[in-house]
């Protein structure tokens, strides 16, 4: 899995690529083919800065509480493949007139989109500022997200992405929510308490909820 | 291998299933072609058991993939990482559409075809709607009317296995069923409140396909509503858990697969269809196969399809249409969100399983002699209540621990109601063999040109208020209500094109769905149909395939065909 070690450019696959390369005649075309199929299943590293910014909302967003949260879940990986497959509809770039100032700067991505503004929320380096003030960015950008104009802003597609990450991981489908594949049964009328924990497969609410 | 039989059913999915099923168990040597992959029952449903965090996408699927191969497939809400499997690759199959229209055909190319991702809703249609054409006066009368088919629904509904409650509607006849499954506590109140003030509506559990008694062989319904993914205990009707294993039991079956029906071959002397011609598509091999009868199965549209293609001096405009109606009055189901609210009631109760069917409120309008609204025929409503869950974090604000623990419980009570409406029978709306696009084996694409029409979003239009009037009067806050219909085919109810009717000039097929022209040639799934009525349709194609088989066999023992 990519990790901050990793420095832009050396990906798996490239890394996959040079160890081929030193291994010359050992392995079959096959093989070859095989693994570098393999490795195209895996999110491409992201820059160290981009890695930290992600982890750091998704922190944010979905934190540890009694369960793991959101980091711990594996949301940032998720949220890396989703971005390299265009997931969400994250496969076209941000719309510029979404960035505050109505400038996108050139190539910027949704990455981009999301530092830039927490840079702005934050009066300067996001990343740099106090836990205080980087939960106010944030929760600064999200209650504009959803308050009435907003329904455009890209940090709902973020929050749509953190949620589904979450939410469809062993922690947090299973150990936040409660998960049961096989029911085996339909109660059609239970009592339900303010302590107790959502199914997480309620498959019609998941669609429709 | 044997290349002659008693026997062809073109199609392995829920009619060609039937077929196979009733004319071998009445003696026959049967050929069963599929043009998709094998797949068997339990063993191949790999995505069966798998929990979201087992997949790559977790259940979302590849986007970049989808666009690729899955470009229409891809919007079908029951199409996903789970399912992908089980719906064909658009870019191999393609079809065109008519300059200025639109057509989501949604297909699934495999042993069983549709009938592993079907949704399951299992009604009859009454005298209202096959009496419907002659009334009104849109397409050509049905030669048939429900007495005919009555026992055919009997017969088919006991082997499949249907869970529903009678209700003893004219607009939805009584039928054979398990024991019904129940109505959440939302619902049941909703049912009150609706049947209180409206006494011609009736709110009831969905007819399912699923079973909640054993039966066969096949298990109950474990409520994890994965169906699409096949199910290996075979709770719900399949080509895999049902018809299939009967049809083999007899030792009479022959099953190819990834082999397409190019053309039905007409001996002209004769007058009567030899064979068909097919082709491998792995290998590319043709060959050729004969047999006394062929029962056209291959799904409404792709029936066409080959029928189309099976061009002749006798038949230079396709196999059976002397009439020039071989394509026309094709039909789908004009369908949109009627209403959907939300209600702050009943926050204490909950219920807990996935059921795999909603409710339906079946058709009330215009069931008198006089019509009642600005539209003819009618519409019904399928939907159910649900307890929202993490999705709706999607929707809210909020962030951090607050946030996540409100998400740990159940959210809201919503009750969504989905307007399904009666879609006429009209000439304009047809299929044809595109002009100029072909496959990549040479053939020539079908071209869907379809239209909803003026009469459907009158009918949704009133659907829609009747929604949130009585999603209203049961407490609710309506947040969304739809009067316009989804593009063509998002129903899945595709159909027509080889109508049934009395008169060979202007219609294709005859009361036991043999062509006009030939009488050899079955065709007994959805091409078949003259109307659509307004409930789903597939019980419909088994008890007219069942029905018409029985008639076959007696036939062709009589020497009659």
């Amino acid at each position: 899995m990519p990790t901050l070690d990793h420095p832009p450019g050396t990906s798996r696959r490239h890394l996959l690529r040079a160890g081929l390369a030193l291994a010359g005649a050992a392995l079959t075309p096959a093989q070859v083919w095989a693994q570098l199929a393999q490795a195209g299943g895996a999110p491409a590293p992201l820059p160290a800065r981009m890695r930290q910014l992600l982890e750091r909302v998704c922190d944010l967003t979905i934190p540890d509480t009694a369960t793991p949260g959101a980091v711990k879940a594996g949301v940032p990986d998720f949220i890396a493949l989703a971005l390299q497959h265009g997931l969400a509809r994250t496969g076209r770039p941000p719309p510029a007139d979404q960035f505050s100032g109505g400038a996108a700067p050139a190539g910027a991505g949704w990455l981009d989109w999301l530092g830039f503004e927490l840079d702005l929320k934050a009066g300067g380096n996001f990343l740099a500022a106090k836990p205080a003030a980087q939960t106010k960015a944030l929760s600064d950008l999200d209650a504009a997200a959803y308050a009435k104009g907003g329904e455009k802003s890209p940090w709902r597609t973020w929050k749509g992405l953190i949620v589904t990450g979450y939410y469809t991981s062993e922690i947090g489908g299973s150990q936040e929510l409660f998960f049961e594949l096989v029911p085996g049964r339909f109660d059609p009328d239970i009592p339900v308490g303010p302590n107790d924990r959502a199914w997480s497969n309620d498959w019609t609410a998941v669609d429709f909820g | 291998m044997n290349t002659d039989f008693d026997a062809i059913v073109v199609g392995s999915g829920i009619t060609g299933g039937w077929a196979a099923k009733e004319l071998t168990e009445r003696g026959l040597k049967v050929l069963m072609v599929e043009r998709g992959r094998h797949i068997e029952h339990g063993t191949d449903y790999v995505t069966e058991m798998k929990a979201p965090w087992e997949m790559p996408f977790r259940g979302e699927g590849d986007p970049q993939l989808f666009e690729k191969d899955f470009a229409v497939q891809s919007k079908n809400r029951h199409f996903t990482e789970y399912t992908q499997n089980h719906f064909v690759n658009d870019r191999e199959n393609p079809y065109s559409v008519a300059d200025g229209t639109q057509f989501n055909w949604w297909r699934s190319y495999q042993l069983g075809g549709r009938s592993l991702t079907w949704g399951r809703q299992s009604y009859r249609m009454s005298d209202h709607d096959f009496g419907a054409n002659k009334k009104d006066g849109h397409g050509v009368d049905w030669p048939i009317r429900y007495a005919d088919l009555k026992p055919w629904y009997d017969h088919v509904e006991k082997f499949i296995g249907v869970s529903g409650q009678n209700e003893g509607l004219s607009s939805l006849p009584d039928g054979i069923y398990q024991p019904p499954m129940a109505l959440n506590v939302l619902e049941k109140h909703a049912k009150g409140v609706i049947e209180a003030q409206w006494p011609d509506r009736r709110l009831t559990i969905g007819r399912t396909a699923n079973l909640t008694q054993e039966k066969e062989g096949r298990g109950v319904c474990q409520n994890r509503m994965l169906c699409p993914r096949g199910c290996s205990y075979g709770a719900y009707f399949s080509t895999q858990s049902s018809t299939l294993p009967a049809a083999q039991a007899t030792g009479n079956l022959t099953l190819i697969t990834d082999t397409v029906v190019e053309t039905v071959d007409y001996d002209a002397k004769a007058k009567r269809a030899r064979g068909v011609s097919v082709l491998n598509v792995k290998t590319g091999e043709r060959r050729r196969y004969t047999a006394r009868i062929i029962f056209m199965n291959a799904g409404a549209f792709n029936t066409n399809h080959v029928l189309l293609r099976s061009r002749s001096e006798a038949f230079p405009n396709g196999l059976g249409n002397s009439s020039g109606r071989l394509g026309t009055h094709i039909m789908d189901h004009a369908s949109t969100v009627g209403a959907i609210a939300l209600f702050d009631t009943f926050q204490d109760r909950t219920s807990y399983g996935n059921r795999p069917t909603g409710v339906i409120i079946p058709r009330f309008r215009n069931l008198a002699d006089q019509p009642e609204t600005d539209f003819v025929r009618g519409y019904s409503f399928q939907g159910g209540a649900l307890r929202s869950t993490w999705t709706r974090g999607k929707r809210e604000a909020g962030i951090g621990e607050a946030f996540k623990n409100n998400l740990r419980h159940v959210g809201p009570w919503r009750m969504v109601l989905v307007s399904f409406a009666e879609s006429l029978p009209r000439e304009s709306n047809r299929l044809r063999l595109d002009p100029v696009k072909v496959d990549q084996f040479g053939a020539p694409l079908l071209q869907i040109d379809f239209t909803h029409g003026e009469n459907e979003r009158k009918a949704l239009t009133d659907a829609s208020k009747e929604a949130s009037a009585m999603l209203t009067a049961a407490g609710g806050k309506v947040i969304l209500s739809l009067n316009q219909p989804g593009i063509g085919g998002s129903a899945i109810h595709e159909m027509g094109g080889a109508m049934m009717g009395h008169d060979p000039r202007i219609s294709v097929t005859n009361r036991w769905n043999q062509l006009h022209d030939v009488p050899n040639v079955f065709v007994t799934d959805g091409a078949a149909m003259a109307s659509s009525a307004c409930q789903n349709p597939s019980l419909t194609y088994m008890a007219l395939t069942a029905r018409a088989c029985d008639n076959a066999v007696t036939m062709l023992k009589q020497g009659r065909i």
